[in-house]
Parts: C-alpha cells; structure tokens; sequence
C-alpha cells in the first residue's frame, strides 16, 4: 500500500457565515498521480485548491502531508511541497521582469543565490522562455504569461503542482503546449492535480477524475468510471466527452466489436483501428 | 452603355483592391507628438527596449547624473549644447531609439522649458526701455539683447539638463532604476512599494482601458453627461477591482511562500572595463573646456 503523500479529513471552509464553500472533503493523494478536477463554476474547486496550500485556512478538518498534520507551524512545508499556477497568470505575475519572477518563490525558500540561479535558468529553458527574461511581464502575451506562471511553480521544484483552469484563455498551439509540458511533469514523477472545464482533457489525460458538487467531492474514480456514470454527470452538470460517445455509438451500430477498448483520443482510436484491420 | 458600367465597377473593384493592398504595405510617418500606444507607457517601452538596455544601470544613472551636474553647474551655454548632443547621440545611436520618437519624447519637456524661459526675455516697463519694446496702453514690454542671451542659454541649460536624465530613462526601465535604489540602501519599504506600484500601473491601465473600451461600445460616451456618468463608473469600479486584484495577488504570493520580505533574484552584472575609462575621458575632457571656458 502506497503513503499518501497528501490526505485531507473532513474538511470545511466558509467565505461567510451563510453558505459553506467546502463541505467535509476526504481525499487521499497518492504520489506521481495524474489527477483532473471537474465540477461548475462555483463548485468549490479554486477554495479547495487554496485550502491544500494553506492560503485559506480550513474552518475545520486536518490536512496531512506525508504523514505529518499541517499547523501554523508546519504551513511553510505544505507551500514549499504544493505549488499552484493560477488560472490568471496577471494575479500570479508580481515581478516586473521574467528572471525577477520566477526567482520569486525561490528566493522565498531562501535557496543560495547560486541556486537560485540556476533554477529560474532550468525553469525558463523548460518552459522555452528564455529568450524574454529580461521582458517586463506586461509586453508578454497571454501565452507567454501563462508559460511564465508555470516556470514560476517549476523553479520551486514543488511535488505537487497544481493548475488551476489552466487552458481557459489559451489558443490551441499554447494548449497543446500546455499539455506536453503536463505530460513531461508526470513522466518527471510530479504530482498534478488539474482542475478543468475540457471533459475531452480530462478523458484523455487523466488517471483519476474527481467531480466537485457544490462543494463535496461526489465522485472519484478512473476517467471512464466517472464519464460513464450519467447520474454522476448530470449532477455535476457535466458533458460526455467526445471519444467516448464516439466509441459508444460505434459499438451500438455494430461497427466496432464490445471489447471495452476505450481509445482516449483520435490518435488512439486510429491505431485501434488500424491495428483491427491488419 | 453596359459595358461601361461593368467596367466601372471592376475599375472600382480595382482600385479598392489596390487602396486595400496600399493600406497593407502603409507606413505612415509619425509626427512629433504623435503616438500609437497610450501616453506614459511608450517611454517605458523604449526603456525596455533600448539598444543600451543590458549595459550596468548603475553606470547608467550615475553617468546620466553626473552630464545633468555637469550641466547646472557649469552654466555654460557651450556645456549644454555638448550635454544635448551627447544624450542625443547616446539614445539614438547606441539606444537605437529612432530619431522622430526621440524628438516627440522632448516636445513634452521643450514646451515647458520655452514657455518658462519667454518669461524670462520679456519684462514690463513703464517707459519705452529695452532694445525692442512693444507699447501696451498701460507701459511697454521690452525685451534687450542681454535678458535674450540669458534666456537661451537657460533653455540651453534646462534642455541639456533634461536631455541628460533622458539618457537614463529611455535606456533603463524602472524595475532596474529600482534595484539600483537597493543597492543605495534606499529602505526596503519604498523598493518594494515601486515595485508592486509600477506593476499595478500596468495592470490597472489595462483594466482601465478594456472598461473604457467596452463603454464606449456601447455608447457610454455619446455626450457629455454619459461620459461623466461612465466615467465615474468605471473610476469607482477600478477602486474595486484594484481591491479585487490586490487580494488575489496576496494569495498568489503567499501560495509561493511569500513571508514578508518581497525578494528577488537580482544579478550582478559587470561593468566593461572600456565604458567606465570611456565615461572617465569623457568628463575630464568636460571638465577641460568647462576650465578653459571660463
């Protein structure tokens, strides 16, 4: 049996008085998982994320992180551990220069300069930034800005990475940008948690979904549990993705036999075929 | 009779084609005084990017202080014209700043300093004084040869002044003007409240214009009383978000363990041994015609 290298127990958080915003959370988070979170505007997703990194803190529950209970004292380790993008990269950007940026949080650890130094250099050649690092933040587009928010998380070399709505606002090259680099982070044995609107992403991405409802967690499983559970989905107000209904109605036609082969994306579904017509 | 109208109307297909592809390949010359982007902005922009950008922005300053004392001290109108042409040079040539944007830069300081300096030329007299008097009902105003010499070589002197500093701030953008700051000891507080302050100028300049933008689309500033409601809406509305922004902003730091001290990497450049010694002739050679001069 794995550790979980983050748990979180019953926890409640409320903005006001009248409404709570998360209601009793239980989530264990395993090391390298590929997590995506879906779930409305509102569901609670962003205060969850602000609660695991101890920016809010919880009106009740615990979060553990390796086994250990986070308190006032511990919080600095939970946000060295758990790094998060934001969904806009103009709240996250602070400096006034690329290089100034992403040596912010390392300068927080209070690193040694040199290795400082050569953090904000690997991060912006991960990213593919640094041609720019001496730009001010604001002659970068939104792409480029979004890739900067991301070298921010990289250069603190946190386990945990989480991206909050990352796609929303990226034209398709950034995306698919985007998406290698959530690709290369995993093979890097990261843990991410995604939280997301694009089902197809989640599906064809995602080891583990979780679906967000008003504030509780209700549902937690393999993408094609979750997607194939349509009272899950109408809850949560959620869309199929387009694999699987492409999938599904094929099998129903008869064009395709049942083997329950769930190809993620075209690319798989065309080696699936191809490799039925050979 | 046909014909003609057809051929017309492709003449005119035509010639629309032809003023759309002009309007492609158009580069229209910019007047001075003329922009495109919005006002305090540009001169940030060509800071940033400036030919001279990467050189030591301590040298930088101090250089560019030390043309201004130059300048005020040795009052001389032959030391302006240097200083003047000296900046010009630096910001045009080794900044790469073109010539027409570099002049609309100085419009703003030139009109001040004119207007100033006539003040200075003219006097008022009750009796026809003066090498030219213009007689006014009440007395004359009068203007002699002296007060004329002394004006130019106080605009001579404001201008080159001027000029001097602009060598800085069209080759240093603020952020680095800042650390140089540090680097004098200037208390941490005030670095790092330019710091956040010029970043929110950006950020609230932006919020500003989409606001005034989708206003304006839907005719929030068809007359004058819509523009004064809009704008006071959109002025009120920039205190919240700013409020909004500043909130989000603090969670983002603290998410990247922000405890108190706002730090950034700031790395030591090295000044070439040749621009110092280039810097050091250059004001012996100052100080030498200043010495002769007087």
């Amino acid at each position: 049996m794995r550790e979980p290298i983050l748990q979180v127990d019953n926890l409640y958080y409320a903005y006001d008085e009248k409404k709570t915003a998360l209601n009793g959370i239980n989530l264990s988070i395993y090391p390298g998982e590929r997590i995506a979170i879906v779930g409305s505007n509102g569901a609670g997703k962003s205060t969850f994320f602000l609660n695991i990194n101890g920016v809010l803190s919880p009106e009740e529950g615990e979060i553990r992180l390796n086994g250990t209970p986070i308190t006032r004292k511990t919080l600095p380790k939970l946000r060295r551990h758990i790094g998060i993008v934001f969904q806009d990269a103009d709240n996250q950007i602070v400096a006034s220069s690329v290089k100034a940026e992403i040596s912010f949080g390392p300068m927080n650890l209070k690193l040694p300069k040199s290795e400082v130094i050569s953090r904000v250099e690997q991060a912006m050649e991960y990213m593919n930034i640094t041609e720019f690092g001496d730009r001010p933040p604001h002659y970068l587009s939104g792409g480029e800005k979004k890739r900067v928010a991301i070298a921010d998380i990289i250069a603190m070399q946190s386990e945990v990475i989480i991206f909050d709505e990352p796609c929303a606002a990226l034209d398709p090259v950034n995306a698919a940008m985007l998406e290698d680099v959530l690709i290369r982070l995993s093979e890097e044995g990261k843990t991410l948690l995604i939280s997301t609107h694009d089902v197809d992403f989640a599906y064809r991405w995602a080891e583990r979904v979780l679906v967000f409802c008003e504030g509780e967690v209700i549902a937690d499983g393999t993408p094609l549990e979750i997607f194939r559970n349509r009272v899950i989905l109408d809850r949560a107000n959620l869309k199929r993705p387009t694999m699987l209904d492409v999938y599904e109605s094929l099998v129903d036609a008869g064009i395709l036999p049942d083997e329950g082969i769930y190809p993620r994306d075209a690319d798989a579904l065309k080696q699936y075929l191809q490799k039925r017509n050979s | 009779m046909r014909e003609c109208v057809l051929e017309g109307q492709i003449n005119g297909y035509e010639q629309n084609a032809g003023s759309c592809q002009n309007q492609k390949i158009h580069r229209h010359r910019h007047r001075i005084g003329h922009h495109h982007d919005n006002g305090g902005s540009s001169i940030d922009f060509y800071a940033v990017n400036s030919g001279i950008r990467h050189v030591d922005p301590v040298l930088k300053v101090v250089f560019s202080l030390l043309l201004l004392l130059f300048c005020l001290a040795a009052d001389q109108p032959v030391i302006s014209v240097i200083a003047i042409v000296t900046a010009a040079s630096i910001t045009v040539l080794a900044g790469k700043l073109p010539v027409d944007r570099y002049l609309s830069v100085l419009t703003i300081p030139l009109a001040f300093i004119l207007m100033g300096s006539i003040a200075v030329a003219i006097d008022f007299s009750g009796n026809p004084v003066g090498d030219w008097n213009l007689f006014l009902h009440w007395g004359y105003l009068y203007v002699t040869k002296e007060s004329l010499v002394h004006m130019v070589s106080l605009v001579l002197k404001a201008f080159g002044a001027v000029s001097a500093m602009f060598i800085m701030t069209l080759s240093t953008p603020s952020f680095e003007l800042f650390s140089v700051l540090r680097k004098m000891h200037c208390p941490a507080l005030l670095v790092e409240l330019m710091h956040m302050i010029y970043r929110f100028i950006f950020i609230l300049t932006t919020v500003q214009r989409n606001m005034r933008i989708s206003a304006e689309s839907r005719l929030g500033f068809c007359d004058f009383r819509t523009s004064c409601y809009s704008f006071g809406q959109i002025a009120s509305n920039l205190f919240i978000v700013s409020l909004k922004k500043a909130n989000a902003y603090y969670d983002a730091m603290e998410a990247r363990c922000y405890d108190g001290e706002f730090l950034f990497l700031e790395e030591e450049t090295k000044v070439p041994g040749e621009l110092i010694l280039g810097a050091v002739v250059y004001f012996a050679a100052l100080t030498l015609i200043w010495w002769m001069l007087r």
